[in-house]
């Protein structure tokens, strides 16, 4: 099953191209046929072998087409390797290996200066740091993907928990030691994971922080003490449980803060981390209390106009010190005026609801 | 490799993992199986679906079909395992079904591909310099990785080089060096055949 040949630029097992599969159940079939194959790490590679290249001295548009997937390294035809009359066989190798897997997917089978192009991966190109840091980085993605999911699985549960200061601690307990137990077995060799394995908890406080303000007292306290231990406690923070230590910086200021401002602090103090949909309802959230601090001050003009984007500045008049084109400018803002009058809607379901809103549509076309 | 779109990303996709391990379990049919299980062996290339993967018992699913006699269902699955083996959870669950045993057979394959799998799996597996998993790093595989280390094969030859310079010891390699010596199996590696384990 090995190569016929052995050598760097003979033929192997994985260069040969597979049959179709055509006996597929139809709830699987896919949008194109394809061979049954298993594409692993070990296959994948920065270098794609490129068969059924036709001989008319088109490597450069060859290379200029793959690089639209990525930057490329270096490339080079294969002048040994075993072609089909009238074809050549190139090499190129790309800067990352996302790139090369993007190329390979979008260029095998496509059609080149009249022939079907073949690509299919060459890991036996690599050099042996370059199959280890391959492996690595493969298990770095994964280790990221994971632990975001995690936190955003967790996040999602936070959020509906807002309401519920009951439980908090106990919650928080479980979590933070569910988070302790997390980074404790995680591989402790990996480097680029630490920082941001040690960013996990400071979401969890910040969050956390934001539920109650009643309980955020007492942990103001506890965080002033240790905030200047933030550095040297980094690198414990993976052996140790002792999460409480890990503090975040922005409340050290906003600890005597009420408890709204300090629920934007913290939001953007997460920012990095925060889902989406709990954007959109701390979004939400702000403008529902700009609305209510605008109805005490009465700077909204009406409780019922819904606001999305920021606030148009009055239509002072304007003098364009000529008589026909004050008269057309006059003409527009009433027309706008009428017609922003005489579509009234209902605030509170139209809040995401953009597009069947009339009058912020005139809006965005201004 | 492109997987279909993701429409109803929960629903849809548990939904479809389902039907494939389902029909895995209720075919007859040696292609359908090969089929499904190289479907579900490039769905553990994507961390996204790892959660599912776990809830279907789709690991054991692939621990077991390490022990079928189609070689091409053993390639499928220690290559699905290969893929998913890098994540935390997947790997504690690898270990403590007894994996190990399975997965280290697969270096003794005649498939260049299961071999392949199969070696960066344990290394997967194992943690560089600590000895959590001793069997990853036993004298039969490490002897065996100093003979994949002489391959023509230069994948093979790579990884195996990986192998004993990031998971063995210093010591470990020595020994497995001066045991060679020793035993009777220092036969010269053939020019273009991977290297079974006798």
């Amino acid at each position: 099953m090995a190569a016929s040949g052995g050598e760097l630029g003979g033929v192997f097992d994985h260069h040969v191209q597979r049959a179709v599969c055509d006996t597929r159940a139809k709830y699987r079939e896919g949008r194109r046929p394809r061979a049954v194959k298993v594409y692993t790490i070990n296959l994948e590679s920065r270098y794609l072998l490129i068969q059924g290249v036709p001989a008319v001295g088109a490597m450069k548009e060859l290379v200029e087409r793959f690089a639209l997937y990525g930057a490329i390294e270096q490339y080079n035809a294969l002048d040994e390797y075993p072609a089909e009359d009238f074809t050549e066989v190139y090499l190129i190798k790309f800067m990352n290996l996302q790139s090369a897997r993007t190329a390979k997917r979008k260029m095998d089978e496509q059609s080149f200066f009249g022939g079907l192009l073949h690509v299919c991966y060459a890991p036996e190109f690599e050099t042996v740091e370059e199959t280890r840091k391959k492996l690595q980085e493969r298990k770095a993605y994964i280790a990221r993907t994971t632990k975001n999911k995690d936190h955003y699985v967790t996040k999602k549960k936070l959020v509906t928990e807002l309401k519920n200061t009951q439980d908090f601690r106990q919650d928080f307990h479980s979590e933070t030691s569910g988070c302790a137990a997390t980074l404790n077995t995680s591989t402790g060799n990996s480097d680029p994971c630490l920082p941001y394995s040690c960013e996990l908890p400071l979401c969890y406080f910040s969050s956390k922080c934001t539920c109650s303000s009643g309980e955020h007292m007492d942990r103001a306290s506890n965080f002033s003490q240790d905030g200047r231990n933030h550095e040297e406690t980094l690198e414990h923070c993976m052996h140790s449980d002792s999460l409480q230590k890990i503090r975040v910086k922005p409340f050290k200021n906003s600890s005597v803060c009420p408890g709204a401002q300090k629920a934007i602090t913290s939001s953007e103090a997460v920012d990095r981390f925060m889902p989406r949909t709990t954007q959109l309802q701390e979004r939400k959230r702000r403008r529902e209390d700009d609305r209510k601090i605008g109805t005490f001050l009465g700077t909204s003009t009406s409780s019922d106009e819904v606001m999305i984007g920021p606030l148009l500045p009055d239509l002072h008049k304007v003098d364009m010190h000529d008589d026909s084109l004050n008269t057309t400018a006059n003409l527009i803002r009433n027309k706008l005026k009428e017609v922003i009058s005489s579509t009234p809607k209902p605030p509170e379901d139209k809040l995401e609801d953009v597009h069947t809103s009339r009058p912020l549509k005139q809006r965005r076309r201004i | 490799m492109a997987q279909k779109p993701k429409v109803d990303p929960h629903v849809g996709r548990l939904g479809y993992l389902q039907a494939l391990v389902t029909e895995f379990q209720e075919t007859e049919s040696q292609d359908a199986k090969e089929q499904v299980l190289a479907n579900l062996a490039n769905f553990a290339y994507d961390p996204n679906n790892y959660q599912y993967l776990r809830q279907l018992q789709v690991l054991d699913l692939f621990l077991d079909s390490l022990s079928e006699e189609n070689e091409n269902l053993v390639e499928f699955a220690i290559g699905g395992l290969c893929n998913l083996c890098p994540d935390r959870a997947n790997k504690e669950h690898i270990l403590q079904t007894g994996g190990i045993p399975l997965i280290i057979n697969c270096l003794s394959s005649p498939n260049e591909e299961t071999v392949l799998s199969a070696v960066t799996t344990i290394m997967y597996l194992s943690s560089p310099g600590s000895a959590s998993h001793p069997e990853l790093t036993a004298m039969p595989v490490v002897q065996c990785m100093l003979r994949f280390s002489l391959s023509a094969n230069t994948r093979l030859r790579n990884l195996a080089q990986i192998f004993l310079e990031d998971f063995c010891s210093p010591s470990q390699v020595a020994e497995a060096r001066s045991w060679r010596a020793h035993s009777a199996l220092g036969i010269p590696l053939p020019r273009t055949e991977a290297l079974q384990q006798p």
